[in-house]
């Protein structure tokens, strides 16, 4: 008899733990992903976005969560910058039921096949750094970016660049990435009306390999063509490496970077001296953005791992966690169908940390202002005046 | 002329390095009939390690042996630990599967390669790291009216001397002899008194610590590495090991500076965004005349 009481007492206290282990998943984390190069050759942008997406989420938490007290937490998959690894990392996040929206990801190339496993799946996926304009062009329902297009990008450069330097002569380079490849055409494109009037020529243009140590031989082809200035839309990697081996053989007209091609990394690598006096068209630095949001997410950022996102994307990265967390709390909903309707007909002029953020019917975000950067005698990246 | 000249020595210091590293792929292809796919990564990992050593011991050695002497005993230690690495990876990752056949050491040497860059990661971090502008030698000569630096043929010298030393060691040695031996027939060599196992530790020294002085002369040049350049370079280095004919040094090393040349007039003469697609092109047409590669049928030791 005893036994029998001790055994409902636990049958009991089973139940009412089930019962509470049920209800707190009700309560529980509502789950952002953030697919991202955590390892690999981006590794460095990927681990600020990280860090930046964290941040984001406990500044979302702090001021009480969202849908009525529940936190936001950040799930990350690591693409390692590969084409491959996204597509797995998009399979598992899309696979993993308690994720409502994904951040996706830096690099185009990598983004893209990722996007399509993440529409079969019909889940929002917003990119931070992917701003190939054939992203949004084939269509797709739940891609959205928080990150402008390269070919906004483009025609600054075609409006800026050659009059700044008074250059006729313009080589560009990109590195057959989607990304640098795009925006390489499209600054070409940009560039047509002045060609046509006979103001500019394009005297060169032509990719290198990324990942490759070796750029002599395509820079002395360069040399050759006599160009007065030059514009490179690739990454930071092959961009320092370029710079450096440029000046050797002794090309000394002003290098433009494209977005991703400067940042401190590129100053170490090239050393002050060189980076010194190198261009490049870019969005806002973080600490170039002004807004109250970013003051805060900046001071909580720096407060945590002691300086601030050296790019622009990780703040990117972090308004695709903001915006997430403002649709599913106001559209009170985290099916993935009703959010994407939510984001492309309800967002519009949301604050985040990057300015005011909407998205036109193809998933771009409105309205992303560009600027020429310079590396000055420090090697600090400031506005080039 | 002058471009072309110009063009053909840097086309001739991506092929040194490449023929470097190749000689790893190559050697130890010939006695074990193994792809190493971790040879790339001994290379990245002395790379990191001279890296190091420079950066640590650089106000120690360089007082002591001055600029080129302080290089010098940082890249001799860098190649030493790396030796050591390629000893253990060897007794760890390939000597108990050798019974199980040449599939499985072949899997193995991948996850040996992944295995290395990570430990790479997790040490190093994963940014780029940057030799340091003040410890590399900056001075330039002009040479024919060809303004290059000092480095630069320091290191196509160095990489032709090493090239020609390994020759020597395993055509005129009783080493080498030894080990082109086990590469012609690996049980008769035993029968004749060869330690097998002593002939695969010879060349798990020799090659990764050729890589790894592959690996800090890389960082020198370009002065920038990063953990993943081993897979790169691994990867060119073992076209130019088919190139040449697998299995074969003097193969190995001419595979590799042809394949710094190929690459030097796709990317000059045709389109750097096709240069890849034109090395391959050749090396296609090549491996369908020659399927041996271009040296691989005319020696007939390999080794």
């Amino acid at each position: 008899m005893k036994r029998r009481v001790a055994l409902s007492i636990a049958m009991v206290l089973l139940c009412a733990f089930c019962a509470f282990a049920g209800g707190s998943k009700e309560a529980g984390p509502v789950l952002i992903g953030l697919q991202g190069p955590v390892t690999g050759a981006w590794a460095y942008e990927g681990q600020m976005a990280k860090q930046s997406c964290e941040i984001a989420a406990e500044l979302i938490n702090q001021k009480g969560g969202i849908l009525g007290g529940r936190k936001v937490q950040i799930v990350v998959e690591d693409d390692a910058g590969e084409p491959k690894t996204g597509a797995l990392a998009a399979t598992k996040m899309t696979g993993n039921r308690n994720v409502v929206a994904s951040v996706s990801t830096y690099g185009s190339s990598i983004c893209e096949p990722a996007s399509a496993i993440y529409e079969k799946a019909k889940m929002v996926n917003i990119a931070y750094g992917s701003t190939a304009v054939r992203l949004t062009g084939k269509g797709l329902q739940y891609f959205f970016r928080t990150c402008g297009r390269d070919d906004s990008q483009g025609m600054f450069f075609a409006q800026a660049v050659p009059q700044k330097f008074a250059a006729k002569r313009i080589a560009i380079m990109h590195d057959n990435t989607a990304f640098g490849k795009g925006l390489a055409e499209n600054a070409r494109d940009a560039l047509k009306p002045a060609i046509d009037a006979k103001q500019v020529e394009i005297v060169y243009y032509d990719a290198i390999t990324p990942g490759e140590k070796d750029f002599r031989v395509p820079l002395t082809k360069m040399r050759e063509t006599k160009p007065e200035v030059w514009y490179f839309t690739g990454y930071y990697a092959e961009a320092a490496l370029l710079v450096t081996q440029a000046r050797e053989i002794g090309i000394a007209c002003p290098f433009v970077g494209g977005n991703a091609a400067i940042n401190d990394e590129f100053v170490k690598i090239a050393g002050p001296k060189l980076a010194k006096g190198c261009y490049m068209t870019n969005e806002p630095l973080p600490s170039d953005l002004g807004t109250a949001e970013a003051a805060e997410f900046l001071k909580a950022y720096k407060a945590k791992y002691g300086e601030i996102p050296s790019s622009p994307w990780p703040v990117y990265a972090a308004d695709a966690v903001n915006v997430i967390a403002y649709a599913v709390d106001k559209a009170g909903t985290t099916d993935g169908t009703k959010l994407a309707a939510y984001l492309r007909d309800k967002v519009d002029g949301v604050s985040g940390i990057t300015g005011k953020i909407g998205f036109t019917d193809t998933g771009d975000r409105e309205g992303v202002p560009f600027y020429l950067y310079v590396v000055d005698e420090q090697g600090k990246i400031v506005i080039s005046k | 002329m002058r471009v072309f000249l110009e063009q053909l020595i840097n086309g001739l210091t991506i092929g040194s390095f490449y023929g470097l590293i190749a000689l790893g792929y190559s050697m130890v292809y010939g006695v074990l009939k193994l792809i190493n796919f971790a040879h790339g990564d001994f290379f990245a990992l002395g790379s990191y390690l001279g890296y190091t050593l420079l950066v640590a011991g650089s106000s120690l050695l360089t007082a002591r042996l001055g600029l080129w002497g302080g290089l010098l005993a940082c890249t001799v230690a860098a190649a030493l630990c790396v030796a050591l690495a390629g000893l253990l990876v060897e007794r760890v990752a390939y000597r108990p599967i050798y019974p199980a056949g040449r599939l499985p050491a072949v899997v193995s040497a991948l996850g040996a390669s992944v295995i290395i860059q990570n430990v790479i990661m997790i040490f190093w971090g994963p940014r780029y790291q940057a030799y340091p502008a003040a410890l590399v030698p900056a001075a330039r000569i002009e040479v024919f009216g060809l303004g290059l630096t000092v480095l630069q043929l320091v290191i196509l010298a160095i990489s032709f001397l090493l090239m020609g030393g390994l020759w020597f060691v395993i055509q005129r040695t009783a080493w080498g002899a030894a080990v082109r031996a086990t590469a012609l027939d690996r049980d008769t060599a035993s029968l004749m008194g060869i330690d097998f196992n002593r002939v695969i530790r010879f060349i798990f020294t020799l090659g990764p610590g050729l890589g790894a002085v592959t690996g800090v002369m890389v960082g020198l040049y370009y002065r920038q590495i990063s953990f993943t350049m081993g897979w790169n370079y691994g990867l060119k280095a073992f076209t130019a090991t088919i190139l040449g004919g697998i299995g074969n040094i003097p193969g190995a090393m001419f595979g590799g500076l042809i394949l710094g040349v190929l690459e030097m007039l796709g990317s000059a003469y045709v389109s750097t965004a096709w240069k890849d697609v034109f090395v391959f092109l050749i090396l296609i047409l090549v491996l369908i005349l020659r399927p041996n590669g271009l040296f691989g049928e005319k020696t007939a030791e390999k080794v």
